[in-house]
């Protein structure tokens, strides 16, 4: 008598749902074709047309396969792009500005130089305890983007979100303000502009991708690799 | 014999009116429906067992494994409650569309 489960296990191998459901799985639809086999013995049909009857109720096993999963699949309760991009995003967004709002209230105190030269003398002030903690929360925002599903640009997007808000400010709230507002000195030179753009967008995003960036990398080799394997 | 279309749409029908008689395992399930349509519902195994899967995820059924007296593992189907609550109406929207059919029919033969 043909090995059902051997055989269906073949067939179906790589199926994409939890180890449980899987042997449940396979053992369904081995007990399926073991009874449509016995039902054609009986009926005096020779073995091994009876397997290759049996054998015959399922046309594409990868269609079966795909079909299995799909129904299988639980409803994620969360829209796909929450889980990606937005909840990675907004946590990688609180966590680096609630650490920054501790640092500089309990220390230590900005890494401050006075960028000067002939013309121009910008002030950079560079929270350098907060750089370092940075790649951390990138590697986190990387890792729950990647989990999801993200794709290389949720990912990327997911870590650098916290210096969004910055790289706004300076590209379009300050000058803004500039025109607006007579509060804001008029007096900022071009130098100024990117000694902040640096201090407050550059380096925190080199930070931030310096730990999630590797942390995307090796999660899809993994996943790759598992895809492989399975089939 | 019935297009896969119309088959696919009945198919909730059929399998919730079957298991309206008492559990069934996947096998039994597809035999008895082809037997009972004389052979115009015929299950393949891509078509079942997603079906069961998905109808075991709305609650209109629900699985358990039993063993047989032959000492054979096989997952048994039952109707929930809620199953019997979807076969009415279910089966009044077919009834509905067969007579209008039939009403068709007679009108274009005529």
């Amino acid at each position: 008598m043909p090995d059902w489960q051997q055989i269906v296990s073949s067939k179906l191998s790589g199926l994409a749902l939890e180890p449980e459901e899987v042997t449940q799985v396979l053992e369904e639809v081995a007990g399926h074709l073991e009874e449509e086999y016995q039902s054609l013995l009986s009926k005096d049909v020779p073995e091994k047309e009876a397997a290759r009857r049996a054998l015959r109720r399922v046309d594409d096993w990868q269609a079966l396969k795909q079909m299995i999963e799909s129904a299988r699949k639980k409803e994620n309760p969360m829209p796909k792009r929450v889980a990606q991009f937005w909840l990675p995003a907004f946590l990688t967004l609180l966590l680096s500005m609630v650490l920054l709002a501790v640092i500089q209230m309990f220390g230590p105190n900005p890494w401050t130089r006075v960028v000067a030269s002939r013309w121009w003398m910008p002030v950079a002030v560079v929270y350098v305890s907060w750089l370092l903690f940075l790649p951390l929360i990138g590697a986190l925002g990387a890792y729950m983007s990647r989990r999801a599903g993200g794709s290389a640009r949720a990912v990327f997007f997911s870590i650098v979100f916290p210096t969004l808000p910055y790289l706004t400010f300076f590209l379009i709230g300050l000058p803004i303000a500039l025109i607006l507002d007579d509060r804001v000195a008029h007096n900022i030179t071009i130098p100024a502009f990117f000694v902040g753009l640096s201090a407050w967008v550059i380096f925190p995003a080199t930070a931030l991708l310096a730990g999630g960036w590797p942390v995307h990398f090796f999660a899809s080799r993994r996943l790759i690799s598992s895809r492989s394997a399975g089939g | 014999m019935i297009g896969t279309g119309v088959k696919k749409g009945t198919a909730e029908l059929a399998i919730l009116s079957v298991l309206e008689n008492g559990p069934l395992h996947g096998y039994e399930m597809a035999r008895r429906i082809e037997e009972q349509t004389k052979g115009a519902l015929c299950f393949s195994l891509a078509a079942l067992y997603p079906m069961l899967y998905r109808m075991e995820q709305r609650r209109w059924i629900r699985g358990s494994w039993e063993t047989s007296s032959n000492g054979r593992r096989r997952r048994c189907y039952r109707l929930t409650p809620a199953g019997k609550k979807k076969l009415s109406p279910l089966r009044d929207e077919w009834s509905e569309l067969f007579a209008a059919l039939r009403r068709l029919a007679k009108v274009s033969n005529a």
